[in-house]
């Protein structure tokens, strides 16, 4: 698409868990604690918009945070991503982002296996405790990506804190990949994708 | 791209069209069916009570991508074609979600439109709610002059076209309004059934069945 004699640049945001990643990260280290259910129950009432996603973000956090930071790299670093989606982000790594509600400490070995930019909440280890430093609203990379001269975002994620990132893009794309998208994602999004190939199929011609 | 976003409201059912079963399957199922063989791309546009609809695709159709239109209530056909053609190049196929297309004659259809840009699928006039087309010619010199609610012809429109994708541009109302000033257009004829209200779907339960029975 030209615009004003120019090309138009587009940015593409993809939120990581259950998008990019082929499963949810926390759910996946809370089994080293013994609570992968319990886990898997506050993120999906998370990705349903029943709790707010900071609280949701801080609770996770505290039952988290006895796993040693070594032994959540080796799971996060194991957790497969979409081979598809990856493709599409290493063919144009300047014009796509990784926009994550998930904690950077806990993401350092996927954040640096991607070849494009990333959003994420901050924490840091203090006395062997995690404490959370910043949680992530998803509207802000958006805006910072047009103020870096993007004339159009593409967004694509799962959850309801999706739904900010949605409705500060120009298209929003849910993506059921790994589940359902919450019906909040859903219904604030122009189209819903079950498969990374049509993903980047119509990301490609939008 | 399957237009299959309205309210089944004639029907009465409380579901959309499309996820009306018609022996023992989803009319939109055998739609995606009859159109698989011929592109890898399906964009079905839905709106009332998509959900249901994004339900059905996440069990069984993954390969679609959902187009959503959440202004279905005000706005009609034309718009949801071009929703559901946004992001497309060519030749696309155009299709109502609430029509069943008889295979081999979508596979002569499709065929025939490698000729034609523009190609109007017409059938044999048999639905309660047509909108009835005047022809002339005949086999492939078949062509679409106008369209009409009223006068009743032999041929109705079967809410399928084949049209270069810069043809659903904006605009809203029924597709075959948008189409009207470039006629008089190559036509081709498909066996469908258009499902309206309840003798349709009657009939086309009977059609099925036969169809089924003799693919």
């Amino acid at each position: 698409v030209v615009l004003g004699g120019r090309e138009m640049r587009t940015a593409y945001c993809f939120d990581l868990d259950g998008t990019l990643t082929t499963t949810e990260l926390l759910p996946s280290i809370a089994a080293e604690v013994g609570i992968a259910e319990e886990m898997d129950t506050l993120t999906r009432i998370t990705m349903d918009g029943l709790i707010p996603f900071t609280q949701s973000l801080q609770l996770r956090a505290m039952l988290l945070s006895t796993v040693p930071l070594e032994t959540v790299s080796d799971i996060v670093s194991s957790v497969p991503l979409d081979t598809v989606i990856m493709t599409f982000i290493e063919s144009r790594p300047d014009a796509c982002f990784v926009v994550t509600g998930n904690l950077d400490i806990w993401l350092e070995p996927v954040f640096a296996s991607l070849p494009c930019r990333t959003f994420s909440s901050a924490a840091t280890l203090q006395n062997g405790s995690l404490r959370v430093e910043h949680v992530l609203d998803k509207r802000d990379p958006v805006r910072q990506l047009r103020t870096e001269g993007f004339d159009r975002v593409v967004a694509v994620g799962d959850g309801a804190n999706d739904v900010s990132m949605f409705g500060e893009s120009d298209l929003a794309v849910a993506f059921a990949g790994v589940h359902q998208p919450a019906r909040a994602a859903s219904e604030a999004a122009d189209y819903v994708v079950f498969e990374g190939r049509q993903l980047c199929q119509l990301l490609e011609g939008l | 791209v399957i237009a299959a976003a309205g309210l089944g409201s004639r029907l009465g059912h409380g579901l959309p069209k499309c996820m009306l079963q018609v022996e023992g399957r989803t009319v939109l199922s055998r739609l995606i069916d009859a159109i698989r063989p011929h592109t890898d791309r399906i964009h079905v546009v839905v709106g009332y009570r998509e959900e249901l609809v994004v339900e059905h695709c996440a069990l069984y159709h993954r390969d679609v991508v959902l187009v959503r239109n959440p202004d279905f209530r005000i706005n009609n056909t034309l718009t949801s074609l071009s929703l559901g053609a946004r992001g497309l190049r060519g030749q696309l196929l155009f299709v109502d979600g609430d029509t069943i297309v008889r295979q081999h004659t979508l596979e002569a259809f499709v065929s025939r439109g490698k000729r034609c840009p523009t190609l109007i699928g017409v059938t044999h006039a048999s639905s309660e709610d047509a909108v009835f087309v005047s022809t002339s010619g005949d086999g492939d010199s078949l062509q679409v002059e106008s369209f009409s609610r009223e006068s009743q012809g032999a041929f109705e429109w079967a809410n399928l076209m084949l049209a270069p994708s810069e043809l659903a541009s904006q605009g809203d109302g029924f597709v075959f309004q948008a189409i009207e000033p470039l006629l008089p257009l190559p036509a081709s004829i498909v066996e469908v059934v258009e499902i309206d209200t309840e003798n349709d779907l009657a009939a086309a339960q009977a059609s099925v069945r036969r169809w089924d029975a003799t693919p």
